[in-house]
């Protein structure tokens, strides 16, 4: 979890924190790197896939259809200031029509960046794994 | 082409093929299994990874309402990935934390580079990273030729077709390539 001060000063409303699961932060990380060019698809593991199977389970029975956060682990952690920050390891599998560094590279950016537009997280690193390369079809 | 042309990648320490577990899980189950099912610690642990995911996959099929999932090729899609996550190496990038790619999904391109050369065909293909240099790549590749087509050229043509892909298509420099020609083939 980790929690966001949405404080307003200049209002006399109450002090409002937002707490956001690793959920929450994984679904922002896979909608990051699934619209960069050259991303295919993420690429969750057993245990991932395994989660993933359980939490639509238990969506689907409320009449919700879960966002995608298969292939990413997010890690949040403090650093010395207190102040927190994120960490997120997303494995996926790239089109064979781009080099694949160049797309792990912009899928880092690309995460990065949806995680301070969406919640205003700083991302402390963001690992990529490139686990298949696929050449099948147009360059998505 | 998906590059993992070869599933006969995906095999356990003991020898068998992860495809071959999930295969004979029904088999096991009837009290069938072979003496190596019953004693390898290694097929063991993953058919116990696999029942739970079939199960849950049974229980999952059963609940929902509509078309149904392709979860046979989503779980059979994880335990590659799983494979892959332990043979990574590292890609240039400036960014913190990392960019890595499976060795395997790498040896599958370049196999893949050499195959287009006439009178080639790439067998097997290990990728490792040079002692000096993380962002610099040595690959030892076998091939079978055709002993009808080939010219000792051909070998020049792979040589700059791998290191081109591994520059193109993954972004690394191939630093050392050795060619092995184990076999023959008629054609």
């Amino acid at each position: 979890m980790i929690s966001i001060d949405l404080h307003d000063t200049t209002t006399n409303g109450p002090r409002t924190e937002a707490v956001l699961s690793e959920a929450v932060i994984a679904a922002i990380a896979v909608r990051g790197a699934l619209g960069v060019p050259g991303v295919v698809r993420t690429e969750p593991g057993l245990s991932g896939l395994m989660y993933s199977l359980l939490r639509v389970a238990r969506q689907r029975s409320k009449g919700l259809e879960p966002a995608p956060t298969e292939g990413v682990r997010v890690i949040v952690e403090q650093d010395s200031a207190g102040v927190p920050a994120v960490q997120v390891e997303i494995a996926v599998c790239v089109s064979g029509q781009r080099k694949a560094s160049a797309v792990g590279q912009a899928v880092q950016v690309a995460v990065a960046r949806a995680l301070t537009e969406a919640a205003g997280l700083t991302s402390a690193s963001v690992s990529v794994s490139i686990l298949d390369i696929e050449f099948v079809g147009a360059d998505r | 082409m998906a590059v993992n042309r070869a599933n006969e990648d995906y095999l356990l320490p003991c020898g068998r093929d992860v495809e071959q577990v999930w295969q004979r899980l029904d088999e096991i189950e009837a009290g069938r299994a072979d003496a190596h099912e019953l004693d390898c610690p290694y097929c063991r642990a993953t058919r116990e990874s696999l029942t739970v995911l079939r199960d849950l996959a049974r229980e999952l099929v059963a609940e929902t309402e509509g078309p149904s999932l392709d979860l046979t090729g989503r779980i059979m899609a994880a335990v590659r990935a799983e494979v892959r996550r332990h043979d990574l190496l590292p890609l240039p990038t400036p960014e913190p934390g990392g960019v890595r790619v499976s060795a395997r999904t790498v040896a599958a391109v370049l196999r893949f580079a050499a195959d287009g050369v006439h009178g080639v065909r790439a067998r097997h293909c290990r990728v490792s990273t040079t002692d000096t240099d993380d962002l610099a790549m040595t690959v030892e590749m076998s091939v079978a030729v055709s002993y009808r087509g080939f010219a000792l050229h051909a070998l020049d043509d792979v040589r700059a077709r791998v290191a081109a892909a591994a520059e193109a298509q993954i972004g690394v420099r191939l630093k050392r390539l050795d060619l092995i020609l184990d076999d023959l083939y008629d054609a």
